[in-house]
């Protein structure tokens, strides 16, 4: 090695190259292929961001973004090669793609990029959250520019439809997406796993058709997530929209967790009988229970425990309604027993869980049946609601 | 009875003294303080004076100047003299002015990083004040480590960390980067050899970066007694270092005691075992109530040491806390547990290994037993520094075995007490070393025209020769990485490190635990199938080693025994650099290959140490390249030799070499290897070889190649001056090994050597 070290010969003196911008192209897509994208339901948008998005968010004023880049390792020597940005024109969706020929061209095709996300009010990508915008900023950083202008709210389309779409597709890439919701399939697409390879074959060639498939494979990107946002939007909107229970359960459990409960309810009341329903059906009561509705959490408890669905926990929350709502412990008691008699059925496995949910339904009725005896013989007026031991469902 | 007693007692004890060489008594010495240096900040006072630390010893005060006046310095002082305050006191006062100001830690090992947040923590806690003290490495949890990144005012790591956790990622750091004032790295001597060159390196990828980010940092450096402090860190730093070694610490009497096993049996000179008198000498201390470390060379030592120790304090119910092994493959935890136990007088013993001399707090021992020489005089002083109270006094004891060099020290004390202790020798620009490094910085930020790596040679020729093979693109006056890899996942800064095996205790078959881990080269040494492995004086016998999934299974077991593995080496040539005909020999220096091999093992009864019998070992073997330089004998003397005289002349000369060599390479025994193939695969020819033994290698056969005649000239000293008739441990090795005529014909082949060297004028 030492000799292949020293026998290297020096490099050839290479003509003076003047560098004064990246490569860059427009193309505009016709607004058929994205049906309604102008009147995006941006309502809908900001139930499914997190984030808070600007008010009366125009949806032409919304950047779609994606990076092509020469490694998936991540750490300062990996950068972005190629820039996808997205927007929506009067006359058709735009995209302009940036790309470098050569390194020294990676702060031209920075600064256009800034120079687009300046010009907007919200940034639309795929998992771009956590890998293109922090990939960006450091590179900003490396030619020393000021990254500010990609500080704008993100919709990070890859989080949504992950939240959506993970019970019933295992894997939430943008091709999966594509084929399994907004029903459309790449034919040869390039895998991305060969992108820097192309990247660097061209460098080292100088062929740009090496990075024609990149470029499509981008362009693609750029317009699948104009389309998947739309979608998600209306999905949102319209929950009754989705198709499939699985899809359905899962964003309300979204909708819930980011502070939408009606929203969330809705989609649980759409879920149909199946497997999902007794659980749609429990989180719906749940979640009335929790926004001060328990009548009608109360005739969900009923309806399923009548129905056989569920288990005993509608027994149980029914018998917490009765202690702790409606102050009446015989019912209270009976609706606990009801669910003793329910674990004491043949069939079930006598294994840990089921023991110790026996073991809390004993101390409940034994702690009501104090509680009647108690009232009995002192006849005092009902108090505020005691604090349960085992008080798990009490939350 | 205390020390003083203790030695009272055993310098009346003829029997005992028969055996001391040398009993030296090191006057106890007073404290002396310097000036308080007075930029410090005002709140720092306070604090100390609340810990009991009211003035600063001189070389605290001193360094403390040196720091402030915009120096980078390095500490040289012996254990336990509040080394740590020479940088606390800087930093904290620092950020202190400018809460902005950040400052890296680098600490080799995670246990010694842990143990100095401890002690930070406590200062910054009972000042007050918001300053952030973070640990980084492999154990900080994901989400924990952005406020690290952030908001750190000190981050603690490791070079390992450094180099594939932070500088890869810089543009996450930007504000560590941007405010770096300091740069501490504590425990310097332990950079030599590959780690050293590896962490000279991740200094100029710091450097470069720091450089980028616009600041400028100070280096602290702290370093045990080594011969060339000063030349080490500047060789680590790449910058001129001031030297601060005026301790000012106190320290109680010491007595060293050089101790020599008793002969028992003249004709072949064979010694009592230095683990028995070990043993002796470990239990009279410990009957004592003395709190002792004792020092062991291999971790088999440790362990039978150990159990030997546990039997002797034993209670009723079979418990011996009180007595402690300790060494690498014992999990964190445990060693913190018992740290924690030395420090709080718990323990009243310890046997380790040389994994307690680095500076993990045990605080001030009573005692400390050698159990041989620990191979370099720096080795040895860290180690007896571990005991020393700074008022009362403490006892070294230095066991010799039979090998040469113990017998050398032992004989010779006024050798030891008096010379330097060795030099820690790396080799930043080994060209393995630096040609990784170099790849990492280059893909950490581009190099320019013209760009420096620290004061690496020649970086035209690497750049060069990385963008012939594509990894580079050099393009407008800069070199840019043009591939996928992430290069420094492609280097782990410890040759060895890399793959560790995990211990499987699986005695209870319900419930498997993990209780150690190994690293891949010294697995087929201890955890071969069949292999009793202790652990904490604990037998465990091998029952599969799944050499692929990187797991021994063991399991308890209580015989009488204990294992020891025999390793066989062989050796090929890669490329020859460089070689000298001289006079029928030939020297040489290349890059060779080296295999290791385990075949065989041997049952050791515990006690008597006989062997009982023999197993076979069915590993794979480990692969090394590094350098060499050796020598092929001239053909006509090994024409006019017997074979079995040439081979028995040529193991003494080995054997000469191996004492010889580490004195003038100024390395550790342990850093070179020598062999002799009477039948090279390298010439053909009989040849002795001597090579660096790490991976790349670190310049030591480099440098024994440039200096071949006064090796084999004190070679020849040794075995013409030794009065012993026909071969001792202490020249060509004893006549058991090397026959009869083994040590005359060691001084032929030395004599033949050096007239062939001179009269071609080499």
């Amino acid at each position: 090695m030492l000799n292949a070290i020293s026998q290297a010969p020096p490099r050839k003196e290479e003509p003076e190259r003047r560098f004064t911008d990246c490569w860059h192209a427009e193309l505009v897509r016709p607004l058929s292929e994205m049906p309604g994208a102008f009147d995006l339901p941006v309502d809908a948008v900001s139930l499914m961001e997190t984030e808070p998005l600007p008010e009366n968010l125009n949806p032409a004023r919304i950047l779609y973004l994606d990076t092509e880049t020469t490694g998936l390792s991540g750490g300062a020597g990996t950068l972005a090669f190629e820039v996808g940005l997205g927007r929506l024109m009067e006359d058709g969706f735009r995209i302009t793609q940036l790309m470098i020929r050569d390194y020294p061209e990676e702060q031209f095709l920075l600064r256009r990029v800034l120079e687009a996300a300046g010009d907007c009010d919200a940034l639309c990508t795929f998992n771009g959250r956590s890998f293109d915008l922090p990939l960006l900023r450091d590179r900003c950083l490396m030619n020393r520019l000021s990254p500010a202008p990609l500080e704008k709210p993100h919709i990070d389309l890859l989080h949504i439809a992950r939240r959506v779409f993970r019970l019933r597709l295992k894997q939430c890439n943008l091709g999966r997406l594509e084929e399994a919701v907004l029903g459309f399939g790449r034919g040869d697409d390039l895998p991305g796993a060969q992108v820097p390879e192309r990247f660097f074959s061209y460098l080292k060639t100088g062929e740009f058709a090496l990075l024609e498939d990149v470029l499509r494979h981008n362009q693609q990107d750029i317009a699948s997530l104009c389309i998947l946002l739309n979608h998600m939007a209306r999905m949102y909107q319209a929950p009754q929209l989705l198709d499939h229970d699985q899809d359905l359960y899962a964003m309300g459990h979204g909708l819930e967790r980011h502070n939408h409960p009606e929203e969330a309810r809705r989609c649980w009341e759409l879920v149909h009988p199946g497997s999902l329903h007794a659980q749609s059906q429990l989180r719906l009561a749940q979640s009335l229970r929790r926004s001060g509705q328990a009548g009608e959490a109360a005739a969900i408890w009923q309806r399923m425990a009548e129905g056989r669905e569920g288990g005993i926990v509608p027994w149980v929350e029914l018998a917490k309604y009765y202690e702790h709502t409606l102050r009446d412990i015989p019912e209270a008691l009976a609706c606990a027993r009801r669910a003793l008699i329910l674990l004491a059925e043949p069939g079930l496995p006598a294994d840990a869980s089921v023991q110790s949910e026996k073991n809390a339904l004993q101390y409940r009725c034994a702690r009501l049946r104090r509680k009647l005896k108690g009232r009995g013989t002192t006849s005092r007026p009902p108090e505020g609601p005691e604090n349960e031991a085992g008080g798990t469902a009490w939350d | 009875m205390n020390v003083d007693q203790l030695a009272q007692v055993l310098r009346q004890d003829e029997a005992f003294m028969a055996n001391v060489t040398r009993w030296e008594t090191v006057p106890a010495r007073e404290a002396q303080y310097g000036e308080d240096p007075e930029q410090l900040d005002p709140r720092l006072k306070p604090v100390l004076a609340g810990r009991g630390i009211h003035r600063l010893y001189t070389h605290q005060a001193h360094a403390i100047r040196e720091v402030l006046a915009g120096h980078d310095v390095v500490v040289v002082t012996p254990t336990a003299s509040g080394k740590t305050l020479c940088y606390n006191l800087p930093v904290l006062s620092a950020i202190l002015q400018n809460p902005d100001a950040r400052a890296l830690y680098l600490f080799p090992t995670k246990a010694l990083s842990a143990d100095q947040v401890s002690e930070l923590y406590e200062l910054i806690e009972a000042m007050g004040v918001d300053i952030k003290t973070y640990t980084y490495d492999g154990d900080t949890p994901v989400a924990a480590r952005r406020a690290v990144r952030q908001a750190g005012h000190i981050v603690v790591t490791n070079p390992d960390m450094l180099h594939s956790g932070i500088l890869p990622h810089h543009t996450k750091w930007v504000k560590l980067f941007e405010n770096l004032r300091y740069i501490i790295i504590d425990e310097i001597h332990t950079y030599r050899g590959v780690f050293g060159s590896n962490l000279a390196n991740v200094l100029r990828r710091l450097m470069r970066l720091c450089e980028f980010y616009g600041s400028r940092p100070q280096f602290i450096l702290c370093s045990a007694t080594i011969a060339n402090p000063k030349e080490l860190a500047e060789s680590l730093t790449g910058r001129p270092v001031t030297v601060v070694d005026d301790n000012g610490a106190p320290m109680g009497e010491r007595h060293l005691v050089f101790y020599n096993p008793p002969v028992v049996n003249r004709q072949l000179g064979i010694r009592k075992g230095v683990i028995p008198e070990t043993r002796m000498i470990a239990e009279m201390l410990l009957k004592n109530k003395i709190q002792t470390i004792t020092f062991a060379r291999s971790r088999v030592t440790v362990e039978v040491l150990t159990r030997y120790l546990k039997d002797a304090v034993r209670d009723p119910m079979g418990n011996a806390g009180r007595v402690r092994g300790y060494r690498g493959g014992y999990l964190p935890t445990q060693r913190r547990e018992i740290e924690r136990g030395l420090r709080a007088g718990q323990i009243d013993a310890v046997v380790s290994t040389n994994a307690l001399e680095l500076g993990i707090d045990i605080g001030a021992l009573d005692a400390c037993v050698l159990c041989g020489y620990p191979g370099t005089i720096a080795s040895a002083w860290q180690q007896a520094g571990r005991a020393g109270r700074r008022r009362a006094a403490s006892m070294v004891f230095f066991v010799a075995s039979s090998a040469a060099i113990d017998q050398f020290i032992v004989t010779h004390p006024d050798y030891f007490l008096s010379a330097s202790p060795e030099h820690a020798l790396l080799n930043p620009d080994n060209i393995y070393v630096l040609l990784s490094h170099f790849k990492c910085a280059a893909f950490e930020l581009p190099f320019e025209d013209g760009e420096g790596f620290g004061n690496a040679p020649s970086p035209d020729s690497l750049l060069d020769f990385l963008t012939q093979n594509h990894i580079l693109r050099h393009v407008d006056g800069r070199y840019h990485w043009m591939a996928e890899d992430f290069p420094a996942s492609e280097i782990s800064l410890r040759s060895a490190a890399s793959e560790n095996f995990l211990i499987i205790d699986i005695t209870d078959a319900a419930h498997h635990r993990v209780i150690g881990e190994m690293d891949r080269y010294t697995v087929p040494m201890l955890l071969h199938e069949n292999a009793i492995y202790m652990h904490e004086g604990q037998q465990y016998q091998v029952e599969k080693l799944d050499f692929d999934a990187c797991k021994a299974f063991i399991r308890q077991v209580d015989v009488g025994y204990y294992t020891d593995a025999d390793l066989n080496v062989s050796l090929s040539p890669l490329e020859i650099e460089e070689e000298q005909q001289m006079g029928g020999m030939t020297a040489s220096f290349g890059e060779v290959k080296v295999l290791s091999l385990v075949t065989m093992f041997k049952k050791i009864r515990f006690d008597t140490q006989e062997t009982l019998g023999f197993g076979k070992v069915r590993l794979p073997e480990t692969e090394m390249h590094t350098q060499a330089m050796w020598w092929t004998l001239p053909e006509a003397l090994c024409v006019s030799l017997p074979s079995d005289r040439l081979k028995n002349g040529m193991l003494g000369v080995a054997n000469l070499l191996r004492i010889v060599a580490p004195l003038y390479l100024m390395c550790s025994p342990a850093d070179i290897a020598v062999l002799y193939q009477v039948k090279s695969p390298i010439t053909d020819q009989p040849t002795v070889i001597l090579y660096d033994n790490c991976p790349g290698g670190v310049g030591l056969s480099q440098k024994a190649f440039g200096m071949q005649e006064m090796l084999l000239e004190k070679c020849l000293e040794i075995v013409t001056d030794c009065p012993c008739p026909q071969g001792c441990p202490s020249c060509a090795g004893p006549v058991g090994e090397i026959g009869v005529d083994g040590k005359a014909t060691a001084a032929l082949i030395l004599r033949r050597l050096l007239q062939c060297l001179r009269e071609s004028g080499g």
